[in-house]
């Protein structure tokens, strides 16, 4: 792969992600916070956050491959659990999950 | 351009957990991007233009495979397509006259689900005037320290183990994950988290590329609906 091709593809990652954001600017228009279409693209924008999610912890690509699926269905029940129980505490909780999915595939 | 105590208290808002669950993520890409023989400007580019890490994973993959350049452009808008309700969502809280409208489309930029979160999370407390200069703070770090993290791991890569990598990727999501729970204050928003969670790995099977979308939107519009009477909190 040359370095040309490398750099117009990343310019066009760049136009297409751009672009969703640009379009969110002028949909956005005068939209006021008390409309109805303001909240309905909230729940919208949540759903889709947690569509990606459920799919990164259920069938990943890259990486997380290499890890098995109950670990990861475990340390993401463990990152709510440790949530609730350290009084919600963000960091601890999202640290923890990481560490029990590393243990869980290669010490445990 | 901006009231300085607003933006820098923005700032401060993204040091910390928020800088450390998408740095994290960012270092990882970086790792990856080396190990795929990528080099540093590459990389650079990659996140300080794109800064959207699910898209940049599949430009570099479709770059791999040898991807026409229409084919890395709509596999990545439709990976990203997230950002379109999102930005929508998040213009009106941060808009204000003081803002001529190109600084919107600047802002934008910086638009990610981390400063998303975390803009939605404070942003009641904040004056309507400041919250575009606070928002151009969290969310402008956010984008700066991901830049520096990509490099970062792209220079440390030999230095990081495969535990190590896997535990880094896995914190975003997670990251994510606990401040969509952390936000659950409206029934509509709680039936919507929970058939997305269930719809997307469905779908998952039937249109691949698709199925987050539609689950989104689907498992969105049914909490908006069934819930529509529901008053507003956040």
């Amino acid at each position: 792969m040359s370095a040309d091709y490398i750099y117009i593809a990343l310019l066009a990652a760049s136009l297409g992600t751009y672009f969703c954001r640009a379009m969110g600017v002028i949909s956005a228009g005068t939209l006021s916070t008390e409309s109805p279409i303001f909240h309905w693209v909230k729940c919208v924008s949540i759903g889709v956050i947690v569509s990606v999610i459920s799919r990164i912890v259920l069938f990943p690509s890259g990486t997380l491959e290499q890890t098995t699926s109950l670990s990861r269905i475990i340390a993401t029940l463990s990152l709510v659990l440790i949530y609730f129980i350290s009084k919600k505490n963000i960091l601890l909780s999202v640290v923890s999950s990481a560490i029990i999915l590393v243990l869980l595939n290669f010490y445990i | 351009m901006f009231k300085s105590e607003s933006f820098k208290n923005g700032v401060k808002h993204a040091i910390g957990v928020p800088a450390l669950g998408l740095g994290s993520s960012m270092f990882a890409f970086g790792v990856f991007l080396h190990s795929v023989g990528f080099d540093v400007y590459q990389s650079f580019v990659s996140t300080f233009f794109t800064f959207a890490l699910p898209g940049q994973f599949v430009m570099a993959e479709n770059i791999l495979a040898g991807g026409t350049i229409l084919n890395i452009f709509l596999a990545v808008l439709l990976t990203n397509a997230r950002l379109y309700p999102m930005t929508v969502n998040l213009v009106p809280i941060i808009r204000h006259p003081n803002y001529s409208k190109w600084k919107y489309f600047i802002a934008c930029h910086f638009i990610a689900v981390t400063a998303w979160f975390n803009m939605f999370a404070v942003h009641k407390t904040l004056k309507q005037e400041n919250k575009f200069d606070y928002f151009f703070g969290l969310g402008g770090f956010l984008w700066f320290n991901s830049v520096v993290c990509t490099v970062l791991g792209y220079y440390f890569s030999s230095f990081v183990t495969k535990e190590i990598l896997i535990g880094m990727v896995f914190l975003n999501p997670m990251y994510f994950l606990i401040m969509t729970i952390g936000n659950l204050v409206e029934k509509k928003l709680i039936l919507a988290v929970v058939l997305a969670a269930i719809l997307s790995p469905i779908l998952y099977h039937i249109v691949p590329n698709w199925g987050v979308l539609i689950s989104g939107v689907t498992a969105g519009t049914a909490g908006f609906y069934f819930f529509r009477n529901e008053k507003h909190v956040g």
